[in-house]
């Protein structure tokens, strides 16, 4: 079977699960708001029409609007965003305000407009997820590809010492490095992708052992094709399967330990709006500013469990025969 | 079993090490000098204003005037007679600091892994028998939404709701026992003590029910379709007989691994959990430490909880060899 019928035949399958479709289109949806974030939050407007001249104040600086408040000065024409208010603008005459017509989520203690922030926030969760995830999968293939490819004492010293790193609490290991680096976006990047790459590692290496006794990879040996060939062109992609699944689980984990990170105050840092910040903001005022406490918190559930969908249905449809088997 | 016991043990050894030398490395290694980051971080000091005695004095302290080999040898043999070094927050030994915070943490974390375990197993196997039907599907789908809850805001919605008297006032806000309860019998402080327990338990486990249910599930099922079963049935035994005398024993035993991969995972909960019930345990006193570049704390309780889990493993490894035989006879690692 060409690589190519297998991942239609898993996308048959994944297609099959209800809950998977709607996980992915959150996901699709997240994914839209993240990109067009300055398009949707934003305090300056689209098109503004005033003495004769269109302006796109959005899209260009014109010097000469510099000082214009465009929610008062509506000019003779103008379209705003659909949440006329940026994320950092603070406003001292609305602070902790309910959601209403203006503030359709309501203010932060600062008067910041918790839609636009929360409209933000999508991007760092998007970015924290997939870069620190593309990060750890990129070092577990390579870790567990040299341990299973080559197995024997290589083996042997990269899985103890896979084992030993396993045995530090990754949240606790993650907070430290954080606290003695220096807390940053970058650095919650990195620092989650340095240290989560044991889990696929340890799949990747068994799906090595496993496949290099295969006969079309001896066939290939036989045909004088070296190590790095091998293992790049024949032994990964029929080991890709679970690495993708379990990548999708840990964008999901990687997202929570964000806004966790985030909600100790070692996570993406102010001005930038993170769920787990705004959150973490709330619990001064919990007792009565409930969109504070409940909406950034909804936000993250609905985002993990999306991908956690995506993932369960990923992982049914790689392997159709476990599901009827009764392992889900 | 003895040979496999001797061949575990031995193998502890390079695992300590591996241990201690990252935990060191991770300190020593980390872009910028703490003693200088610390100044920084306590705001009383800008970099560089610092006399040169001084930042000599910390760093011969904490052994950082040495080439890290010999450093690193310094500090693990005061490691292993549990000399920790003083906390720079209060000026007492780390050790002392560790026993008393140790212990609340290890309590809190076992009651936490003995309510996963009782509540999930019978879930999980009660699914595997009544498979496919209304309850197998409803309760999959609640274990999924409850495992894609954060946390800390289940924790603080728990407070919100529970405590405090905004909504209800049915438990206490934090900590671990109510100052006007230190002078009552052991009972009552007992009960006082696990009044105080209830919401964090709660935080700290229900994230974990879907994980073990579903694999209580899936061991169940595989046990259920094995020969020995259809043998049980054929020979006229009722459902239950076959599903507790036969299946549950034998679907346990995977279970019995799984303890030390949850391990970590608490431990590491343990940190958000304590810090929103303002329990005094390791993860409030790591929290702290880690606030205020408290960096003896911070080797000191990195090193402990990864020892601990290894423990954990190792625990696991050698009952998972008394239950099955198959294992300390090929005694494969």
């Amino acid at each position: 079977m060409s690589a190519q019928g297998y991942w239609s035949n898993v996308w048959r399958e994944f297609r099959r699960n209800r809950f998977a479709l709607a996980g992915l289109s959150i996901v699709a949806i997240l994914f839209v708001i993240a990109l067009l974030a300055p398009l949707i939050a934003n305090d300056r407007p689209y098109v503004f029409v005033d003495g004769g001249r269109a302006y796109f104040p959005l899209f260009k600086d014109y010097p000469a609007l510099k000082d214009v408040n465009f929610r008062t000065t509506r000019g003779s024409f103008s379209v705003m965003p659909p949440i006329p208010y940026s994320y950092s603008a603070y406003d001292l005459d609305a602070i902790v305000l309910p959601p209403s017509a203006r503030h359709v989520l309501g203010t932060d203690e600062q008067g910041r407009d918790l839609a636009a922030r929360m409209v933000y926030g999508t991007r760092v969760s998007i970015l924290v997820g997939f870069i620190a995830v593309f990060i750890y999968v990129s070092i577990g293939i390579v870790v567990g590809a040299v341990a299973g490819y080559y197995g024997g004492r290589t083996d042997m010293l990269i899985s103890r010492f896979i084992e030993i790193v396993m045995c530090f609490p990754t949240f606790f290991l993650i907070l430290t490095i954080l606290a003695l680096v220096g807390p940053s976006l970058t650095s919650v990047m990195v620092v989650i992708g340095l240290t989560g790459w044991t889990g696929i590692a340890r799949i990747v290496r068994g799906e090595f052992l496993k496949l290099r006794e295969a006969d079309y990879v001896t066939a290939s040996r036989a045909l004088g094709a070296g190590d790095a060939r091998i293992i790049m062109r024949h032994v990964l992609p029929n080991a890709l399967a679970p690495v993708l699944v379990s990548a999708t689980f840990g964008i999901a984990s990687t997202i929570l330990i964000e806004s966790s990170l985030s909600f100790l105050g070692f996570g993406v840092q102010p001005p930038t709006p993170s769920w787990g910040d705004i959150l973490s903001q709330s619990r001064d005022f919990m007792d009565f500013a409930w969109w504070l406490t409940l909406i950034p918190g909804f936000a993250i559930f609905i985002t993990i469990t999306s991908y956690n969908l995506v993932g369960e249905g990923f992982q049914d449809a790689i392997d159709p025969k476990a599901l009827k088997r009764g392992r889900d | 079993m003895k040979k496999y016991l001797v061949k575990r043990l031995l193998l502890l050894i390079p695992t300590f090490i591996g241990i201690t030398l990252i935990t060191y490395l991770m300190v020593r290694l980390a872009p910028g000098d703490y003693t200088t980051l610390r100044a920084g971080v306590q705001g009383e000091l800008k970099q560089g204003a610092i006399g040169k005695e001084i930042i000599e004095q910390e760093k011969k302290l904490f052994g950082l005037d040495k080439p890290i080999p010999v450093g690193y040898a310094e500090w693990l043999w005061k490691f292993v007679r549990l000399d920790f070094g003083i906390s720079r927050k209060d000026g007492r030994p780390v050790s002392a600091r560790i026993a008393e915070a140790l212990p609340i943490t290890l309590r809190l974390n076992l009651i936490a892994m003995i309510v996963v375990y009782i509540i999930s197993i019978p879930m999980g196997i009660f699914s595997a028998v009544r498979k496919d039907s209304t309850y197998d599907r409803v309760s999959s789908l609640a274990l999924f939404v409850l495992y894609s809850l954060p946390s800390f805001w289940v924790g603080l919605l728990l407070l919100l709701v529970f405590s405090g008297g905004d909504y209800l006032n049915l438990f206490p806000l934090g900590g671990e026992i109510s100052d006007w309860a230190r002078d009552f019998g052991f009972f009552g402080r007992l009960g006082n003590r696990i009044w105080h327990l209830v919401l964090p338990v709660v935080t700290l486990t229900y994230g974990s029910f879907a994980f073990l249910s579903r694999y209580a599930r899936a061991n169940m099922l595989e046990v259920i379709n094995q020969q020995y079963i259809t043998t049980a049935r054929a020979k006229g035994l009722s459902d239950n007989s076959v599903v507790f005398v036969h299946a549950f024993r034998n679907s346990l035993v995977p279970l019995v691994t799984l303890m030390a991969t949850l391990l970590p995972g608490l431990l590491g909960g343990s940190v958000i959990v304590e810090q929103i019930f303002s329990i005094p345990g390791m993860g409030l006193l790591a929290f702290e430490a880690i606030l205020s570049r408290d960096i003896p704390v911070i080797m000191a309780i990195a090193a402990i909880s990864a020892l601990l889990t290894l423990l954990g493993i190792l625990l696991a490894d050698i009952m998972y060899g008394l239950v099955d035989p198959r294992i300390r006879l090929e005694a494969k690692l």
